[in-house]
């Protein structure tokens, strides 16, 4: 599954990153999104288009298409 | 002395910065790249002086105001570094602290927004982190710009010994690694240790190539790329720089579990910001009430009713006309200048400079009330509710904030655009912005559209805005379908908690832009001023004539025929233009020289509704023509945002010359 799949405020675990660029593997690492971080759905925005996670404490706005090449566990 | 001061996006570094400092010794760019320096007295510290660095996530640059860390931390000379911590997202911030304690350069950490970690409950043992790292440090919190804080830093700051550098334990794969590119790099001269910059060579960052020339460079990217295959081989990361991430992230984590005490349960402020944004950020509330905001801030920088930068304005023009204008005259008089000479200082400069300084009141307003939007935090959440509505133009929720600031003033929205890292999209940007209408336009629509319509006059202008904001969105899906192939597919933004802003940093922050449109109207307006009015004032064979046989006018004259088909095929109309490329108020009061203070006499309803969209689209002005110099660095573009422009207006001009012919 991947993060789209979760429900709100469902946790999670990264497991894997399928089809993202090296470029922005290294800006979503930097912003502390990497394998093994615990993801919280907080909410979908703009009727489904963009994802809104938490890691680390730290609130993370991404677009659906980024948030689909994300594999995560329960 | 020099320290430098690094530090995370977001954690109060220029709240630090300003209460740290005094005076500054030098505001300029770095060498190279268009990003800001500054550089202040410490007080309290004499010959001592620190360098605000960009704030960014990692040593390697992801943006090009990232990239002059690594360019600093090569090549400046300074004495220690300041790392400010933001305390309550210690995980993330302390990956750039571990990068920078491996150089082993003096540093002191700064723990700030203590007083927020202790709102949810937490406290750190900073003791322990600086036994632990290796390196002295502080706890403060720099919005409370406390005395004792202060000089605490100070007194550290003055006991900054040299440290023994970070060394973790990284893969043995990598330590190999590190130690063949440490053997290359001996051939180099360096003011930096060669371990950490193998090790930063090994994570990626290519700035370190673009700053120094490395003897072995090609050997060294041989190593890199072999021991990235060797880890991906083995399985012992998903990338060379992950594996080095992974072994940070693990000793960062040991310290976290080790030094952040919760001391008692509170609710998080955290579950307070997402109420918050549960609001702001819904899709059907979040644009309206964008708009409200929006609104509101133009009405007070621009409206009439409770419109204090309009009042303001009013203001300084009574006092600019009344007072300087007319000492200025009587002074020139005085000292015996007259005719030519008065005519080009008096008619000529003051006039030009004034029509353009007496803006100042309003965009500095604006300004301000665009900084604590931005201070606040809510402009990240307008990113998100506009995201989904920009992407499909190509463009990206980010670029809100330069397309709003466009409305003000283009030059200080093509400099908002450092903040969208795609460098496809920002140029995308900073190429269609000066089709937003500009404040300096609004004279132009409103002094020829009430002198030829009757009716409707709020309506039209309006009409104006909504066009240029059309041109604005399918420009950008023009290019992102044709240059710029690819652009406008990432989106990622840390939602930043809600701040109440500090005065002092926004009145910073406002006061900067406003000397940088004074510096305009010093520049580029005194001297397009000063040629205007020479060429509307002398022929080729005598000066002191009138305009309408001057040298402007033949030259005009000679232009003038191409907008014949499009309505304003007259010489008047065509000087306006011209001169109207320094600066776009120049239109109006060239217009009003020229048509002896009666517009609506040059224009039928017809060409004048042409004039106002061509001028409305036209060539920007000087000033942003050299801020997208700058900010693109490249000729080709900057041709391409004159030439541009020129076609677009010509052609929506013709379409509505042409329409408008059926109805009017």
């Amino acid at each position: 599954m991947n993060i789209t799949d979760l429900n709100k405020f469902d946790k999670a675990v990264i497991v894997a990153f399928n089809g993202i660029g090296k470029e922005f593997r290294s800006r979503l690492m930097d912003m502390g999104i990497y394998e093994n971080a615990h993801v919280v759905l907080l909410n979908k925005l703009s009727f489904g288009s963009l994802y809104l996670i938490e890691v680390d404490d730290i609130e993370i706005c991404m677009r659906k298409a980024d948030a689909i090449k994300i594999e995560v566990q329960k | 002395m020099i320290f430098l001061l690094a530090g995370n996006p977001n954690v109060g570094k220029s709240t630090l910065f300003n209460f740290m400092t005094q005076s500054h010794v030098h505001v300029g760019n770095y060498s190279g790249v268009t990003v800001e320096k500054r550089v202040h007295h410490i007080r309290y510290f004499e010959g001592a002086n620190l360098v605000d660095l960009p704030g960014t996530y990692n040593v390697s640059p992801s943006s090009e105001d990232e990239g002059v860390v690594t360019y600093s931390l090569l090549n400046e000379s300074y004495n220690g570094i300041i790392n400010i911590i933001d305390s309550t997202h210690l995980k993330r911030n302390l990956h750039l602290t571990v990068q920078l304690l491996e150089l082993g350069v003096p540093s002191l950490l700064v723990f700030n927004l203590k007083d927020a970690l202790k709102n949810n409950g937490y406290i750190i043992d900073t003791d322990k982190i600086s036994e632990i790292l290796n390196v002295d440090s502080v706890r403060i919190s720099a919005r409370e710009r406390n005395k004792d804080d202060q000089m605490n830093i100070v007194n550290k700051l003055k006991n900054i010994g040299a440290i023994k550098a970070l060394e973790l334990d990284y893969h043995e794969v990598i330590k190999a690694a590190m130690k063949e590119i440490h053997e290359l790099l001996r051939y180099d001269q360096l003011q930096v240790k060669k371990k950490w910059l193998a090790l930063q060579l090994l994570e990626g960052n290519d700035g370190i190539y673009k700053h120094i020339d490395l003897i072995k460079e090609k050997e060294i990217r041989e190593i890199v790329k072999k021991t990235e295959a060797v880890i991906i081989e083995n399985k012992i990361a998903f990338s060379l720089k992950g594996a080095i991430f992974n072994t940070r992230r693990e000793f960062i984590s040991n310290i976290v579990d080790e030094c952040l005490i919760k001391v008692e349960d509170k609710e998080h402020s955290k579950y307070f910001n997402q109420r918050i944004d549960r609001v702001l950020t819904h899709p059907m509330i979040g644009i309206p009430f964008f708009l409200v905001v929006m609104f509101s801030v133009y009405q007070l920088s621009f409206g009439t009713f409770l419109g204090v930068g309009n009042l303001l304005t009013t203001y300084f023009e009574m006092f600019y006309e009344g007072i300087v204008i007319n000492y200025i005259s009587q002074f020139i008089e005085f000292i015996g200048f007259s005719g030519f000479m008065y005519g080009l200082i008096v008619d000529g400069v003051l006039a030009g400079i004034g029509g353009v300084l007496v803006f100042l009141p309003q965009i500095l307003v604006l300004f301000f009330l665009l900084a604590i939007l931005e201070g606040t935090g809510y402009m990240a959440r307008v990113a998100i509710v506009m995201d989904k509505f920009l992407s499909k133009f190509g463009f990206n929720g980010k670029s809100i904030v330069p397309i709003i600031t466009g409305f003000g003033c283009s030059v200080p929205a093509i400099m908002a655009t450092r903040t969208i890292p795609d460098k496809k999209e920002r140029i995308i940007t900073i190429l269609t912005i000066p089709f937003v209408s500009c404040s300096a336009r609004l004279p132009i629509y409103s002094i020829i559209v009430s002198s030829v319509f009757e009716k409707h006059v709020a309506l039209i202008i309006m009409g104006i805005y909504i066009l240029g904001i059309i041109v604005t969105l399918l420009s950008a899906k023009l290019f992102s379908l044709s240059f710029f192939k690819g652009a406008g597919s990432k989106f990622l933004l840390e939602l930043p908690p809600y701040r109440i802003p500090q005065l002092r940093t926004i009145s910073y922050q406002a006061l900067e832009k406003a000397k940088r449109f004074v510096k305009k109207a010093g520049t580029f307006i005194l001297v397009g001023s000063i040629i205007l009015w020479i060429l509307s004032n002398v022929s080729l064979s005598s000066i002191n004539v009138t305009p309408d046989t001057s040298l402007l006018s033949s030259i005009a004259g000679f232009i003038a025929p191409i907008f014949i088909p499009i309505g304003f095929g007259t010489w008047e109309a065509t000087s306006a233009l011209i001169s109207g490329v320094l600066a776009k108020e120049v239109v109006v009061s060239s217009l009003e020289i020229l048509y002896m203070g009666d517009v609506g006499s040059g224009f039928t309803m017809l060409s004048g509704l042409s004039f106002v969209v061509f001028s409305s689209l036209y060539v920007p002005c000087i000033s942003t023509i050299a801020t997208i110099k700058s900010e693109t660095n490249s000729i080709k573009w900057t041709l391409f945002a004159v030439v541009y422009p020129f076609v677009v207006a010509y052609i929506v001009a013709s379409i509505v010359y042409l329409i408008g012919g059926f109805f009017i």
